[in-house]
């Protein structure tokens, strides 16, 4: 019987033998053509720049695409009227044509060429509502027929049409025709010769509202004419982009990666510098870095504070870079009681948050600097109100952060008629200081910070629990105004408009979860529209800060800047706010050879 | 058989449609929206509204129903609302030979490893040799897939440079040639293989020990060894045989596994396979794409029980269809 056993063993180490075997064969043929385990042969490696995505592009047709991916790439492969440039030093939005600016940056701050946009210069008419930008003609969509105004004209009105339905429908919002429902486009918008472009509107718009809402990425004309409205959302064409960029699309391989390559005739504003841009998508966390630790990929974005330090210990080819500050976490409170709003449509106080006296004792209860200690550290800025530092012009540096002061926070809740009961529980006629803190699954910085707010409220007597829900769920149950407490975040736009998050028709002001309501803030918001010059709106925004620092209709809790991992084989990159691929056609790899080992 | 097999297919029918008729339903009941993506500030109202539209989200529920009974009964599954609008089954086809490339290779050297090491520790019964392969399958089996994967890159990919992070394929890989761009894809799957099988194998052998030590006390092996057989033959004609028959459910059950993916080596190895398809279809709520894949994975676990229903006649001619 041993012997037949031994037979049997011995049959199959032959057989794991084998398989071996072929585990080894396998090895060494792939062994012959990479060079070793970086992840791209060295040849492919000097001419590839990788960039690692979360997730796919939807569209790569700027009327549809409206993910971030699907902007970063269709910024390289389509042309645009203007370049716009965020200058760091006053934190505002400059726009440039070939021949003009919208307005002088300081020295030194001025990075962007213009060379990348179509219009040549521009003029605003004296009653502001007519901009005429004048074309160059020396512009060619990748297949050699030229880029004419009929391009912007005709793609406009596919970015109007509610058949296409196009997230980016807003930004015609004030054209000719729009105040009555539909853009009247022959009105609207005149071409009266392939470099002359008319703009139109119904009412006076500031000029740099004016510039960013018609500078919109155009389609070839020529190349979609033909495809019905219905049609567009699936026409083949958005699997073949037609550009004029610096690089166009070689590959898609969904859900893959997106190939693109440099256009050797492209004039907007020149062949991107390096010949192949590859962005890959891969959707864990943990892969992204174990791949750009490894060199597999150059580019990662947001990578996690904590993450740093072993990163760069690991691989001292990489370095980080920040960029910000755009984006803010917050705790936000139902000031009015929801349910009687559902009910009756009656606006009353929360019972538990309802009065502004109570939501500052409760920011005053939250040591807001421990949480960015613990997890953002040096990446995080503390949040007075939504207007971000980093928007310098309109940004309120005076104003003193609430501190962290329980023995205050006591005493405000005191005031307004909430003392500890037998538990330790604050109570008022009979009612506990008790609610749930709901916050989205899957992000681990609020789940985090969730906790810490758990014990800070605990340690002055409210009752929190808390409650994770899947981002759907959670992000309709806010929509609908159902939650009491929550923890969320906002990115904002580097244009000022907090009407939507603010305003007091709850209608109206779909972001306005909390139900706040101050009629000065409706006001001060719409007088600051009202400026033909954004810099000339500085004292409505200082004074809404003030208010809302005052009446903490949330707790604003941290500025987050981004963080991204670069490959040191990339130069000549510049981070702007305006975002991470903002100068990409401009970047550079260093050869193989020139990297120590 | 054949009476049973048509027998079985048609009470099938029904089965899968009421579960997509279920599906239909819990879905839309489902909180969340699919236009939900397009209500942010600086995208007007009106964006989710039309998409809604576009998509037939405004018509009542019975309506809903009805419009797409009738574009199911046509064969018409729709196009999925997350994915550039690409018909349903275009998706899924795209993502289907990968996750079946995947799960061919897993259910292989899940079924030999397994059935191998299970046989070996039956037949050595308390030696060394089969504690510590029982020790070590059941260390496998109890570790998490998605933490073994991760292991497994960091010691491997990043330690050890030996074998790729993630993807299908290196980057320029059209230019290796053919056999070139073959050898490249299998050298990405070794990792992602081998994590999927380690664990499956370790459940099989132990399965696989069990039935076998039953086996080997029957009587009739007693009768097979004393009329001479030779231990080979014993154990792999005779016991083999019969330990094998609760392995052909696992195998009958592992069908629809083939088809539909396995989302943490899908996402830790960045494949766009099928379990990542349906795992995001239900998170954009991509009505279309949730029905699609409930249609094929409901009616290959239909199918799949079939088959091991089958195949234990063939196995054990006692049972009768």
């Amino acid at each position: 019987m041993m012997d037949s056993l031994s037979k049997c063993i011995s049959a199959s180490s032959r057989f794991f033998g084998s398989i071996f075997l072929v585990l080894m064969l396998l090895f060494l043929s792939s062994c012959g053509q990479r060079s070793g385990g970086n992840g791209k042969s060295s040849a492919a490696m000097d001419s590839t720049l990788v960039i690692a995505m979360l997730g796919d592009a939807d569209y790569l047709n700027p009327v549809l695409g409206s993910t971030v991916t699907s902007g970063n790439i269709i910024g390289l492969i389509y042309p645009s009227l203007l370049q716009s440039e965020f200058d760091t030093s006053t934190g505002l939005l400059n726009y440039l044509a070939l021949e003009k600016k919208l307005r002088e940056t300081a020295q030194g701050q001025a990075k962007k060429a213009p060379q990348g946009a179509i219009a040549k210069t521009w003029t605003m008419s004296a009653d502001h509502k007519t901009l005429t930008y004048i074309l160059r003609n020396d512009a060619f969509w990748h297949d050699g027929k030229p880029v004419v105004s009929g391009d912007f004209k005709f793609t406009y009105k596919l970015y109007g049409d509610p058949v296409i339905a196009s997230a980016r429908q807003q930004y015609l919002a004030e054209l000719v025709g729009a105040d009555k429902g539909q853009v009247d486009f022959d009105k609207a918008i005149e071409t009266p010769n392939d470099t002359t472009l008319i703009f139109h509107f119904f009412k006076p718009v500031p000029e740099h509202l004016a510039l960013f809402h018609t500078s919109l990425t155009p389609l070839p004309a020529h190349q979609w004419k033909n495809v019905k409205p219905e049609e567009v959302r699936h026409s083949e064409l958005n699997q073949q982009p037609l550009g004029a960029g610096p690089y166009h699309l070689k590959t898609w391989q969904q859900q893959q990666q997106i190939e693109l390559a440099s256009s050797p005739k492209s004039t907007l504003p020149k062949p991107g510098t390096i010949p192949l841009i590859t962005f890959k998508v891969v959707p864990d966390y943990t892969v992204r870095l174990t791949q750009l630790q490894t060199g597999a990929v150059d580019v990662v974005e947001n990578i996690k504070p904590e993450d740093f330090k072993g990163l760069q210990q690991a691989n001292p080819q990489i370095e980080v870079k920040t960029v910000g500050l755009r984006a803010y976490d917050y705790v936000g409170w139902s000031n009015i009681d929801q349910r009687e709003y559902h009910k009756s449509g009656r606006v009353t106080p929360h019972p538990l948050f309802g009065s502004a006296r109570v939501r500052l004792a409760l920011t005053h209860a939250i040591d807001r600097e421990s949480i960015i200690d613990g997890y953002l550290k040096q990446y995080g800025v503390l949040c007075n109100t939504d207007i971000s530092p980093s928007l310098k012009w309109a940004y309120h540096n005076r104003l003193a952060p609430h501190a962290f002061d329980q023995a205050q926070a006591k005493a405000l809740l005191a005031a307004e008629g909430w003392l500890p009961g037998a538990d330790g529980i604050l109570q008022k006629q009979g009612k506990k200081f008790s609610f749930t803190l709901y916050t989205n699954a899957g992000n681990e910085r609020r789940t985090d910070a969730s906790v810490v707010i758990q014990q800070y409220l605990r340690a002055i007597g409210i009752d929190c629990k808390l409650d994770v829900q899947e981002s759907n769920v959670f992000f309709e149950n806010l929509r609908e105004r159902k939650l009491d407490a929550w923890m969320a975040g906002w990115a904002i736009g580097l244009e000022i408009d907090p009407l939507d998050v603010w305003g007091s028709d709850l209608k109206k002001s779909r972001f306005n979860f909390t139900g706040y309501q101050n009629p000065r803030i409706d006001q001060l918001c719409e007088l600051a529209k009202q400026k033909m010059e954004v810099t000339g709106a500085k004292p409505y925004w200082l004074e809404y800060q003030e208010i809302l620092h005052r009446d903490q209709p949330v707790t604003f809790l941290y500025w987050m800047q981004e963080t991204q991992g670069f490959s040191k084989r990339i130069e000549g990159e510049e981070l702007n706010i305006s975002g991470t691929f903002y100068n990409i056609d401009d970047w550079r790899l260093r050869p193989s050879a020139h990297i120590a080992p | 058989m054949l009476r049973y097999i048509v027998k079985r297919l048609l009470i099938a029918i029904p089965l899968i449609f009421g579960v997509l008729t279920l599906t239909f339903f819990i879905i839309r009941l489902a909180p969340g929206d699919p236009a939900a993506f397009f209500i942010q500030p600086g995208i007007s109202p009106n964006v989710a509204e039309q998409i809604r539209e576009q998509y037939g989200l405004n018509d009542s529920l019975p309506v809903q129903y009805f419009k797409w009974l009738g574009n199911v009964l046509q064969g018409d599954f729709g196009r999925s609302f997350s994915r550039a609008q690409q018909p349903v089954f275009e998706v899924i086809a795209s993502a289907l030979p990968i996750t079946m490339t995947i799960a061919f290779l897993t259910l292989i050297a899940n079924f030999t490893f397994g059935i191998l090491i299970g046989i070996i520790s039956a037949v050595r019964q308390n030696t060394f040799l089969d504690r510590f392969l029982t020790i070590t399958a059941l260390f496998f089996y109890s570790m998490p897939e998605f933490w073994f994967a991760l292991m497994m890159i960091i010691l491997f990919a990043l330690k050890l440079p030996l074998f790729p992070t993630s993807g299908l394929n290196e980057i320029g890989a059209e230019g290796f040639g053919m056999a070139g761009f073959v050898l490249d894809r299998l050298w990405h799957l070794v990792l992602p293989v081998t994590v999927l099988s380690i664990n499956g194998a370790a459940g099989i052998a132990r399965y696989v020990r069990g039935s076998m030590l039953e086996v080997i006390r029957q009587d009739y092996i007693r009768t097979a060894r004393a009329k001479g057989l030779s231990e080979n033959v014993v154990i792999f004609r005779h016991a083999l045989r019969n330990a094998l028959l609760p392995v052909i459910t696992i195998m009958g059950s592992s069908l629809p596994f083939i088809f539909s993916g396995a989302l943490f080596i899908e996402v830790i190895f960045a494949f766009p396979g099928m379990g990542r398809v349906t795992v995001e279809a239900i998170f954009s709520r991509d009505y279309p794409l949730i029905i699609a894949n409930t249609f094929i994975s409901g009616s290959l676990i239909v199918l799949g029980n079939l088959f091991a229903d089958v195949l234990y006649a063939v196995a054990d001619p006692r049972i009768k269809l």
